[in-house]
């Protein structure tokens, strides 16, 4: 893992309400690419509260990335939405969940 | 955007090609498939042994589907009527096309039926402002079908089309060799599908029948209308399509949809313009504004990005899906810089929950309420001094003015000077104003916060009590367009007096000088308010923002007219407008120029104006809503009608709302000046 991807999954750990809606619920599985192996993570979000843990499952949502995109879009040099329009982090299922997904990431000057 | 060309259209995806259904597009202008703010096909050209063919019909037969007769020739002489062409259109994931030959010779024909296929990829913002393309193209046929591909790096874009019948296929189109029996007919369907790899969510709207299914539910689920006069019913109806077209289901709304804001530049979502539009419809389609709360709530701002000029709490302005926002060159995934859709989407909140007493969405909203309402005090208060102020930070494809004025010139003083930046412009502190003690009202009865409601009301009357000091022109006795930034007024008179009373924020004791100023003769034309009064020095009755009529702009004026009691003003305005309408047949404008109704007797067009544009498709419907003088008050509707003259009865049945269903009446009997007799 990042360093950057391990610091932000500490930041959701750590926030219990994570600003999203509050009816929010669903599970996203993240697949981290362009290492030896795949890693997966898990974010689980249930009426707005978030979990993240290491691992695989059923999910609403997948999202697709190489790390090193993923390291800069978690310190927020990378825009996650326009990250995802040109292909360069693919998404499978409910795009909702993209979007509160992209709510919790920082802002360039963060 | 010229007239004679024919535009299919469902949400975000829409087809617009000449009257023979052929598309030739160059690259500055809007014609051809498009699909989430990319073009899809730029090329399509049907011909017969060779030959081009002239147009019969066209018939329009719902808004998502066209049909265009056909026969093969050159100029006005037919070289062979013997034959003719059927071409139906329908959008659906792109486009199918149900082409038909009929021969109605004795004997039978060989035919070489091409059809030329291509595309550019264009970005809309390409084609607005013509950009060069930066990436590769490919065109493959494969298995009986063309594919023509775009690729830039990891951004890839295609478009698939093939037949159910067998085609020849080539890289630049289909060709079909055929022969057609005595009295027969050939026929295929052509299928044209917008492929976006990798944004698997992205599944695009659906098909014809279910579409047609829809459209039916949306239509029986508005209030009928009775009325004695006919035009009124004529625009109602093609409000209603009109509004249903330009629904628009973002992958991330699952499936609900919300107006997207104009064809054809912005087919996608806008704050500013999702929001009024679902103000306006309210009465009749309550649930377009749960699905703009919803979304526009998702995509809150979160952070600080100068290059997005995105805050904490602040909601967005467009959403784009195109290439050049893709690379970062657009700021549109999603950009902020607008200092209205904020406060307003409060407002809306409000709004919605009086009609429909649905609390459990406040109660869901309740964080991204007060994160606007926070937005007002924390981020938009650029002056420190208590009111609302916008100035870009992305300088360089940012939006300069960030109100609904939002071209260079529209806010000027009153001898043309234009202002420096930051400025604040009268309207959003009404916004601000009304969103503080709507925001009051939801944290008093559904948050059960009464500290919060008290805290918010305090701050509304304080900022009442300065605006009306501090934007009032003393001489003339209208608030001022704006403040500059040393605090002094830009003083030129504008509609934006009207949204003030909309707002609540004009003390009683001025409302009276206010509206002498809507309705005399520098700001009204006879058919309705203009943008800037004449007399300004900035002043053109053609000029975008600077004199022309928006019928937005007045329904909103002619709500306001009502909240201070002025029932006839609102119902003139609500007459003049909908008069203009029959002249569009139906179908309101963007904007019209600001001449005397007198000088041109007709409504003059602007230009480029968008049409169907969703604000003013909503127009009608809040114009109806002013003239029955619909109120919810707790649990029952308001019923006040005044109607213009030449009304005699209007009824609007079965308006759903917290009561269930309601039946309102209204009789005529204000007199308007100038009004044709009926």
């Amino acid at each position: 893992m990042t360093d950057a991807g391990v610091e932000l999954f500490e930041r959701l750990g750590a926030v219990e309400h994570v600003p999203l809606m509050k009816g929010a619920s669903g599970t996203m599985l993240l697949e981290l690419t362009g290492g030896k192996r795949i890693e997966r993570w898990r974010i689980v979000v249930e009426k707005g509260e978030v979990a993240v843990a290491r691992g695989n499952g059923p999910a609403d949502c997948v999202l697709r990335a190489d790390r090193t995109l993923f390291k800069r879009m978690a310190s927020g040099r990378v825009n996650a939405f326009a990250a995802v329009l040109r292909g360069a982090v693919e998404v499978e299922g409910d795009p909702r969940l993209l979007v509160l997904f992209q709510r919790m990431l920082p802002g360039p000057r963060s | 955007m010229s007239d004679d060309l024919v535009k299919v259209l469902d949400g975000n995806t829409f087809v617009v090609s000449d009257d023979r259904g052929d598309i030739e597009a160059s690259l500055t202008d809007p014609t051809g498939l498009f699909a989430y703010d990319t073009r899809f096909l730029s090329k399509w050209v049907l011909t017969l042994d060779g030959q081009r063919l002239n147009a019969l019909s066209v018939d329009d037969l719902q808004y998502f589907e066209t049909r265009f007769f056909l026969v093969p020739g050159t100029g006005t002489v037919y070289v062979d009527a013997k034959l003719s062409v059927i071409r139906q259109r329908s959008v659906a994931n792109g486009f199918r096309e149900d082409l038909t030959i009929l021969n109605h010779a004795e004997k039978p024909v060989r035919l070489r039926v091409r059809l030329e296929a291509d595309n550019d990829f264009a970005d809309l913002f390409e084609v607005k402002d013509a950009l060069k393309k930066k990436g590769r193209y490919t065109r493959t046929a494969e298995r009986g079908a063309l594919r023509i591909a775009y690729e830039r790096k990891t951004y890839r874009r295609s478009t698939l089309i093939s037949s159910s019948q067998r085609a020849k296929v080539d890289e630049h189109g289909l060709t079909f060799e055929i022969r057609i029996p005595a009295h027969g007919e050939w026929t295929t369907a052509l299928d044209v599908v917008a492929e976006m790899p990798g944004f698997g969510g992205l599944e695009m709207r659906g098909r014809r029948r279910a579409m047609e299914a829809n459209l039916d539910r949306w239509l029986a689920a508005a209030p009928r209308i009775e009325c004695d006069w006919e035009p009124l019913r004529h625009t109602y109806r093609r409000s209603l399509v009109d509004l249903a077209a330009l629904r628009f289901a973002p992958p991330i709304t699952g499936g609900r949809s919300l107006p997207a804001a104009g064809l054809p530049w912005f087919m996608t979502m806008f704050g500013r313009d999702s929001i009024f539009t679902s103000l306006q419809a309210l009465p009749f389609t309550p649930e377009l504004a749960a699905t703009t709360l919803t979304a526009l709530g998702e995509w809150q701002g979160t952070r600080i990005d100068d290059f997005r000029d995105e805050d904490p709490g602040r909601i967005l302005h467009e959403l784009r899906y195109g290439e050049l926002t893709a690379f970062e060159e657009r700021p549109h995934s999603p950009y902020y810089g607008c200092a209205d859709a904020t406060p307003l989407y409060v407002v809306l909140l409000d709004e919605y929950e009086r009609w429909t007493g649905d609390r459990r969405l406040v109660r869901e909203l309740e964080f991204e309420a007060r994160a606007a309402l926070a937005w007002i005090d924390e981020y938009a208060d650029l002056q420190g001094d208590g009111y609302v102020w916008y100035r870009r930070r992305n300088e360089e494809t940012g939006l300069e003015n960030q109100c609904w004025k939002d071209s260079w010139d529209s806010i000027s003083y009153r001898d043309g000077r234009l202002p420096g930046f930051p400025r604040a412009t009268c309207e959003l502190q009404g916004y601000a104003y009304d969103a503080k003690m709507r925001g009051a009202r939801l944290a008093r009865e559904i948050w059960r916060d009464p500290d919060f409601a008290d805290k918010l009301e305090r701050e509304a009357a304080d900022l009442k009590r300065r605006f009306n000091r501090d934007f009032w022109v003393e001489d003339d006795e209208y608030f001022a367009l704006a403040l500059d930034v040393e605090g002094r007024q830009v003083d030129a008179l504008a509609s934006n007096n009207g949204h003030l009373l909309w707002s609540g924020i004009v003390d009683k004791s001025k409302a009276k000088s206010v509206v002498r100023h809507l309705m005399g003769p520098r700001l009204f034309a006879g058919w309705g308010v203009r943008t800037l009064a004449e007399g300004e020095a900035r002043f053109n009755p053609i000029g975008y923002h600077v004199g022309t009529v928006w019928p937005f702009d007045n329904s909103f004026i002619a709500w306001g007219l009502r909240r201070y009691g002025f029932k006839d003003e609102a119902a003139t305005i609500a007459a003049g407008i909908l008069d203009a309408a029959e002249f569009f047949d139906g179908r309101l404008p963007e904007a019209f120029g600001g001449y005397e109704r007198e000088q041109t007797k007709y409504p003059v067009q602007y230009p480029t104006a968008c049409s169907p544009q969703a604000w003013s498709t909503g127009t009608p419907l809040l114009l109806l809503r002013t003239m029955l003088g619909l109120e919810p008050l707790g649990d029952h509707l308001v019923v006040d009608p005044a109607l213009p003259a030449g009304v005699g009865h209007l009824e609007l049945l079965d308006i759903p709302g917290r009561w269930g269903r309601v039946d309102a009446f209204g009789r005529g009997r204000v007199e308007v000046d100038g009004r044709r007799g009926r």
